[in-house]
């Protein structure tokens, strides 16, 4: 039963808004976008159980998505090039705003929430240079847009905040892209990085790949709470080189590189699509849809296993272990000792799972 | 999937009976590893009784033969084992690399077939025995020398990867393909989706014939690189083609129980245009006439692909997987 003094002190945590919160919505843990039977494309929330606690069509395609602190309020963002993110209201399935980047720029498929929920940065890149950007919004004005700062890279992708919500880490991909086909312009001369801000945009930190890493981008993130970085890669040079796909990266220190053993390494095709870590902090992993594997390594880079799934790719942190879901629909529970199937859904889940 | 199935009925159409999985096992793959493991043991044999290349090479010869049919499988143990069997393509030369570390130091592994599981999967398998029984840079080496040895030890732990993968097909994975969709099998979770991991394999091998086996000697026209045909210094390269050819139309025979004349027919394509080749070896690619046919061989392996996707896949309403066909 609701007391008046916890009717308002809800309200003031919403931000004295009248907006209703996840436990609206079946408190999902989850937020994940997803393509149905019927060629058609919706966002899910998802319990850790693995059951739907809810269901937004989306008129395109989602990549990732972001969902707010506190309101069943989530942005799902399109897939690159993208010329929309939609803000939905995922109690009444309704289009509460529909962001556009500016003139010029696209939003390149991931954002984050800071600040207790009142800014969204999103990730975008300038159309022609792909000089890379994160736009802010006011929240609270409802999503306005109040300017945007530098990624010191070209073409970022997945950014988060750093555990003191003080800080953002951003992955500049290197690759420029072609605005209207994504084919990709600067694969000789790419160089990927990982590049610290504080909320203003100065630069904290900065780590570039070393040369004959050059061509390994760095698209994915996650981010312990004693703010230890895992970062997942995509290999643009020869086919056939197995490279590291994982990284790892405590401010300050150099980054520490994962490899599988060989033959494991090269099963992944040189494509890590998501990085989490584990629910006890104690191990992460990444996941190939082309390979259709998970590889777990140690929090110190040491290989420690493979779980084989066709079209593997969302992975977000579940229990001790993860949430893996795929693009036949499937949803696992892994921990190190086993693999369990949740549910398998008549979808095709996209490749990313984001934790609320 | 109950729920699919039932939909299925619901609707009035049923997903097409599929040979399926059993067949594929059964008639294609369980026979494959078994004959590979064959292979190995008599070419281990030999090594034994003569280690020398002129000796060595029929039964070479033989167990690159037997091994094709299986060959481009990544799919359970094969995943991760088929790379120390056959490992290629190999870019930045790991393979001569090794083996010159081990034969420059006369390195005691190459007389402990135990201990040699553990040296780099680049100086084991096929590859590192074709490179040390063809290749003018170590083949002319005397009975009694520590190459022989090393040639003896690849050979002989190369029959025990056989060994050990046939044994993991039948005993491990064959059981968890023939139970998709059974309480606690969390790698296939329908039946349908061991049909399609198959499906996959198939496309998989020949989309890895026509770019790698294909591919990488054709280069550019402006720079043909004939160095990098697979096997070319046992002369295998145009056959390897023909025989992971014939492996994917013989997994898609296995897997679908109706006619596929198409997919018969572009098999058809891929041998007469292999038969129009000189070089064994891919090396006609420098030369321009000589190139266009290796062009034409490379597009009727991708039309077989092409006759497999729209007898089988389109047939199942299999399509690409979502994720892996979207890098992002």
């Amino acid at each position: 039963m609701t007391t008046r003094r916890g009717f308002l002190a809800s309200l003031l945590a919403a931000g004295a808004a009248p907006h209703v919160g996840w436990a609206s919505v079946g408190n999902p843990a989850f937020l994940a976008a997803a393509r149905e039977k019927d060629g058609s494309f919706a966002l899910y929330g998802l319990s850790g159980t693995g059951s739907a606690t809810f269901r937004v069509p989306m008129p395109a395609r989602g990549h990732a998505g972001a969902g707010h602190p506190r309101r069943a309020e989530a942005v799902a963002f399109a897939r690159r090039p993208g010329t929309f993110a939609l803000v939905l209201d995922c109690a009444r399935g309704e289009i509460l705003h529909r962001l556009t980047p500016p003139v010029g720029r696209q939003f390149n498929g991931h954002g984050v929430f800071a600040e207790g929920g009142a800014l969204l940065f999103t990730s975008e890149q300038a159309s022609d240079t792909s000089e890379g950007a994160i736009g802010c919004w006011d929240v609270n004005a409802g999503y306005a847009r109040i300017g945007d700062m530098p990624t010191f890279g070209i073409g970022p992708h997945d950014l988060r905040l750093m555990p003191d919500g003080e800080a953002l880490i951003v992955a500049n991909g290197g690759i420029a892209t072609d605005p209207s086909d994504r084919s990709k312009l600067n694969i000789p001369t790419m160089q990927s990085n990982l590049t610290y801000l504080n909320l203003s945009g100065a630069v904290l930190e900065q780590v570039e790949m070393e040369a004959d890493l050059r061509r390994n981008s760095i698209r994915h993130l996650a981010v312990r709470t004693d703010g230890l970085v895992g970062f997942a890669m995509q290999w643009q040079g020869e086919p056939g080189v197995a490279p590291p796909l994982l990284g790892l990266h405590h401010q300050g220190a150099a980054p520490v590189l994962a490899l599988a053993p060989l033959a494991d390494e090269r099963a992944m095709q040189g494509y890590a699509g998501s990085v989490a870590f584990s629910g006890d902090g104690s191990e992460l992993a990444i996941t190939s849809p082309r390979g259709g594997r998970l590889h777990r390594f140690s929090d110190e880079g040491v290989f420690l296993g493979v779980m084989p799934r066709s079209d593997i790719c969302g992975l977000a942190t579940l229990g001790r272990g993860y949430l893996a879901s795929d693009g036949l629909g499937g949803l696992f529970s892994v921990s190190p000792e086993r693999v369990d199937a949740l549910n398998r859904f008549d979808c095709a889940w996209d490749n990313h799972i984001v934790a609320l | 999937m109950k729920l699919l199935a039932t939909l299925a009925l619901t609707l009035g159409f049923a997903a097409p009976a599929l040979a399926g999985v059993n067949e594929v096992l059964d008639r294609h793959i369980l026979p494959g590893v078994t004959g590979f493991s064959a292979a190995t043991e008599a070419l281990a044999q030999e090594a034994e009784k003569d280690c020398r290349p002129e000796a060595l090479r029929p039964a070479f010869q033989q167990t690159f033969d037997a091994w094709m049919p299986v060959a481009d499988l990544r799919l359970g143990p094969s995943e991760a084992m088929a790379l120390s069997i056959a490992f290629w393509p190999d870019p930045r030369g790991f393979t001569p690399r090794m083996l010159g570390g081990l034969i420059g130091q006369e390195d005691p592994v190459a007389g402990d077939v135990a201990d040699y599981a553990e040296v780099s999967i680049a100086a084991r398998g096929l590859f590192a025995l074709e490179m040390l029984i063809y290749d003018a840079e170590f083949s002319g080496y005397a009975v009694d020398s520590y190459i022989c040895q090393l040639v003896t030890t690849i050979a002989v732990d190369l029959n025990r990867q056989a060994e050990a993968l046939a044994a993991t097909w039948k005993n491990g994975f064959a059981v968890t393909l023939r139970s998709a969709g059974e309480a606690g099998n969390t790698t296939f979770l329908t039946k349908d989706e061991a049909d399609r991991a198959i499906y996959t394999q198939i496309l998989s091998s020949l989309e890895f014939t026509a770019d790698r086996r294909l591919g990488l000697p054709m280069g550019t026209f402006d720079r043909p690189r004939p160095a990098r045909a697979e096997a070319r210094r046992s002369g295998r390269s145009l056959r390897n083609v023909v025989l992971a050819s014939e492996a994917a139309h013989g997994l898609a025979m296995a897997l679908a129980d109706w006619d596929l004349p198409e997919t018969d027919m572009a098999l058809v394509r891929v041998l007469e245009a292999a038969e129009r080749i000189e070089h064994p070896g891919f090396q006609g690619v420098t030369d321009p006439q000589r190139r266009l046919r290796i062009e034409v061989l490379q597009q009727s392996v991708r039309g077989l692909h092409v006759a497999i996707e729209t007898e089988i896949g389109r047939k199942l309403g299999i399509a690409p997987g979502f994720n892996a066909q979207d890098g992002d």
